[in-house]
């Protein structure tokens, strides 16, 4: 089952998660690492990592040579339908920008050209 | 495989004018290069006027007749107005709840060959599902419905684009 667009919009609504979200991007983290990254207290960070998890965008892993603790690692699936949602605002402006640069080149552009 | 891991959409496209020329043109041209058509504007097929406000605390905004008077949607308020360099505003949709909005920065760069125009549309993330339910609209059907409304805007704009 798979969270809506709009869980994972909410979940990132936040600056803690979405400075979480920059952390995994470089590698998996245990919980405590993450905390002490972003000088957040392990409560905080769990909380915001429970949200994450609940909201798919992370999931939790046990390393293997390492019987500390476990892992949490970003979850591609999620990032790639927010990616389609973007591609999709990106294509509007691409648009707008190319209709755009047809006015204005052809208003101002020919005669300056060299 | 997240590259984008924030809720920024940006774009960018090279016009062969200087950038003084394209920030004015941008700015004080909008109507004339603005898709028209019930996909982009306010006042579908019904003619409409879209301006932008010179300078800081500026609307950009669409107005238009109805039959009982002038009606005007207002998108956003100016929030950056530096010729020919910058330009940013504020982006509401007419189905945004009252306190929803997102942010568009416009930059013209110089380039060897003209104007590099980049547009960055920000803040998708705090439209958030509270919101929408107040338009009395399940969150996930609120977010397709923005979502397939931009998909359908693609798709007629690139139509009506690409043979030029």
């Amino acid at each position: 089952m798979q969270p809506s667009l709009d869980e994972t919009f909410l979940a990132l609504g936040d600056p803690a998660r979405l400075a979480v979200i920059r952390l995994l991007r470089k590698k998996p983290r245990r919980s405590s690492d993450i905390a002490s990254a972003l000088s957040l207290s392990r409560p905080t960070a769990s909380r915001h990592l429970g949200v994450l998890r609940r909201a798919g965008l992370v999931e939790e892993t046990t390393s293997e040579d390492d019987a500390r603790g476990r892992e949490y690692r970003l979850r591609p699936q999620p990032f790639a339908r927010m990616r389609t949602w973007l591609d999709e605002v990106e294509a509007f402006w691409g648009d707008q920008l190319g209709s755009f640069k047809a006015h204005v080149e052809t208003k101002y552009g020919a005669a300056r050209r060299p | 495989m997240s590259e984008r891991a924030d809720d920024r959409a940006r774009v960018s496209m090279l016009v062969r004018v200087p950038p003084a020329v394209a920030f004015c043109a941008f700015t004080e041209d909008v109507d004339q290069w603005w898709r028209r058509g019930r996909k982009y504007r306010v006042a579908g097929k019904h003619r409409s006027i879209v301006r932008i406000e010179g300078g800081v605390g500026g609307r950009l905004f669409e107005s238009f007749e109805t039959s009982t008077g002038t009606k005007v949607h207002e998108t956003g308020k100016i929030t950056a107005w530096d010729p020919p360099s910058r330009l940013a505003f504020e982006w509401r949709s007419p189905n945004y709840a009252a306190d929803e909005k997102t942010f568009v920065e416009v930059l013209f760069e110089e380039s060897a060959s003209g104007t590099l125009v980049t547009v960055t549309h920000s803040g998708w993330s705090a439209i958030r599902p509270d919101h929408p339910a107040r338009h009395g609209e399940e969150a996930g059907a609120f977010l397709r419905r923005m979502g397939l409304w931009w998909a359908d805007q693609m798709t007629s704009l690139r139509l009506h684009v690409e043979p030029a």
